[in-house]
């Protein structure tokens, strides 16, 4: 009887849920196939169509609604989540290597890290937009924008490496430096292959994080607009269900970039298990 | 003449201001097996890692082959550990994982590969060569490590523990064969234990640490008869203590005066009169006798007059082996065990008073510290 009680409330709380997860979602996919250029973003639909999808690369007759301006604001963030991934990925984990031995001001150290990405997004734009202004710097995507997303997302990049360095059984290398290998070759040849599911992870976190990053970048960026921003800009005028289709294909890219993420890690994964059973034994 | 391996009063604190390692010195020559024995958090791996290079060393001169070590990193010391984990790189196959090291060292291809099939050959690993190694057994899997470690020529391989994580079958098995493999290289061997029985059978002399410090070094026999410090006669063996105060020499013997009358036994160096001492006696040594009235005498003459007074309080027969339990009078209870044959059934009924005995020179005199 109880344990029916707990199965149904749980039952009901991951049904909500998902809903919640999910509906949002759903509803933007719904909306997406509505019939254009008359149909606007709400229910019902009046006919099933991809005039929406269409329009989005240019290949319906022209009509009172443009395109969406997204096109370099895509490349611009893509690019701008490459970078940010390679610089906070090769920031994390050479800090969290640097972590495994105790320093002296180590806890201050760790703290100024992890405060990148607890600070408000806004403020930090703004007073990045504030200082560049001093110094009579330009604001760039490329520039200002993207030392905000290194800072935002190093720390994420970080944590995830300190818990892979803090499973790491440290006696694999010792067993390569008494070899005679060199610190340098054990790290990329023995502690890189180890901790590579890890690095996966790292580049994941900082990839999305950067890619939709919207508060930091408002005010950072300057003239030329990231994703984000450009979609937003859309919504102050009038919303189409040309932004639910982008939102659509930008989610699907999302689930490729998560199967590369998953296959790479199944492969990983299969290291590490061995890992595990050698550490049990 | 240049010794292996030399130790000039090595310490170690950390940096919180614990000391782990407190003047340790220790010269080891070429083709010594040499194991350091201690219960853990006596500093022994401590020191292991610091010959290795892992852990710095606060005090002291390291030397090997008559160079200083103390600043030179582990990978260019030309020593090779082996632990107890094995850390085997689960990356690579078994003949990658030996080959490793020799990798590194710009080797020409055949005279590298022909290093690797000998030595697989050697610990019979041949047909798991290109398996990977989560593949395999505890027991292969330390044969790889040690193959690994001995490929690049150390010229002294470090063991920390190595047969802690195999079972006990396998464990005996492995323990020959290494005795063998380090004869057959003569590669100088430094081996750490918290398992006396290991360090009993293996090594040429063993290092006995406790609480940072060394108590003992000595042969395994001598360490076993002769112990030299109480927590040596507690660690090693099953002995007996009895504590008194010096009384003077007889017969050549040391006779210690205890609660429990004069005992004697045999001490190295002097021992002022007067000056606390303990008597040791291993269990092998003690023999017992049923006791009547008429015999006592003739008992405690035999055995250099050294005589317990004791009660049995259990026997029990396992086996082919009697296991005996006494009271003795200073309340303490002293289990025995010894073959049939000695102590047929019913010999030593319960209650009965028996008398406790054993040749002076059997027995070893400690002075307290």
């Amino acid at each position: 009887m109880q344990a029916g009680g707990i199965k149904l409330t749980l039952g009901v709380y991951i049904a909500l849920f998902l809903t919640f997860l999910y509906a949002p979602l759903m509803v933007l996919a719904i909306l997406s196939f509505q019939i254009g250029p008359e149909g606007g973003p709400q229910f019902p639909i009046i006919e099933w169509s991809t005039y929406w999808y269409q329009h989005l690369f240019g290949l319906t007759p022209p009509s009172r609604i443009a395109p969406l301006p997204i096109k370099e604001a895509l490349f611009r963030s893509l690019a701008l989540a490459i970078m940010t991934m390679i610089v906070s990925t090769v920031l994390g984990v050479s800090a969290a290597q640097a972590f495994r031995k105790r320093f002296r001001g180590q806890n201050f150290v760790f703290y100024l890290i992890v405060l990148g990405m607890m600070v408000p997004g806004v403020l930090v734009g703004l007073g990045m937009a504030l200082v560049s202004n001093e110094l009579g710097v330009a604001r760039h995507w490329w520039g200002t924008a993207f030392v905000l997303h290194v800072v935002y997302t190093f720390p994420f990049a970080f944590l995830v490496m300190l818990a892979i360095f803090n499973r790491f059984d440290q006696s694999v290398e010792e067993a390569a430096w008494s070899l005679g290998v060199s610190p340098a070759r054990t790290f990329r040849k023995v502690t890189f292959p180890l901790i590579f599911p890890g690095v996966l992870s790292a580049m994941l976190f900082a990839f999305t994080l950067s890619y939709d990053e919207f508060s930091r970048t408002l005010f950072a960026s300057g003239r030329d607009l990231t994703l984000p921003l450009a979609i937003y800009g859309t919504f102050s005028v009038e919303v189409h269900p040309n932004v639910f289709a982008f939102g659509v294909l930008t989610t699907l890219f999302s689930f490729a970039l998560l199967s590369v993420y998953a296959i790479l890690m199944m492969l990983s994964m299969r290291r590490a298990k061995r890992i595990a059973i050698q550490e049990e034994a | 003449m240049i010794y292996d391996l030399e130790l000039f009063k090595i310490g170690k604190v950390y940096d919180n201001g614990t000391p782990a390692v407190i003047d340790f010195n220790l010269t080891v020559e070429k083709g010594e097996f040499i194991a350091f024995l201690g219960p853990s958090g006596c500093g022994k791996t401590t020191t292991l890692r610091m010959i290795a290079g892992f852990e710095s060393i606060t005090s002291g001169n390291l030397m090997i082959k008559g160079e200083r070590m103390n600043d030179i990193g582990p990978a260019r010391r030309p020593t090779s550990m082996i632990f107890q984990n094995y850390a085997l790189f689960p990356h690579m196959s078994v003949r990658d994982n030996i080959g490793y090291g020799l990798d590194v060292k710009n080797m020409p291809k055949a005279e590298r590969n022909a290093k690797v099939d000998r030595i697989l050959d050697k610990l019979g690993l041949e047909d798991v060569a290109d398996k990977k190694s989560d593949k395999l057994s505890g027991g292969q899997r330390q044969r790889i490590a040690l193959a690994r470690g001995l490929v690049v020529e150390p010229d002294i391989l470090l063991l920390d523990e190595p047969l802690g994580a195999l079972d006990a079958n396998l464990r005996k098995a492995i323990q020959s064969e290494l005795k063998i493999l380090q004869r057959e290289l003569g590669v100088t061997f430094v081996f750490v234990t918290h398992a006396q029985s290991e360090a009993l059978a293996l090594s040429d002399r063993i290092v006995v640490m406790s609480n940072g410090r060394i108590e003992q070094i000595s042969a395994p026999h001598e360490l076993y008869t002769r112990p030299k410090t109480p927590f040596v006669a507690q660690f090693i063996g099953s002995n007996t203590i009895f504590k008194g105060a010096v009384k003077g020499h007889e017969n050549g013997h040391l006779v210690v005066d205890t609660p429990l009358g004069l005992l004697s036994g045999d001490v190295n160096g002097d021992v002022a009169n007067g000056a606390d001492a303990s008597v040791v006696i291993p269990a092998e040594a003690i023999e017992l006798h049923a006791l009547n009235e008429a015999n006592r005498d003739m008992i405690a003459a035999t055995a250099g007059g050294n005589i317990i007074d004791a009660t049995v309080s259990r026997f029990q027969v396992v086996g082919h082996v009697a296991q005996v339990e006494v009271d003795l009078p200073d309340g303490r209870t002293l289990s025995l065990e010894a073959h049939t044959d000695k102590y047929s059934p019913g010999s030593f009924p319960v209650a009965a008073p028996i008398a406790l005995t054993w040749k002076p020179e059997a027995a070893t005199v400690i002075p307290a510290h």
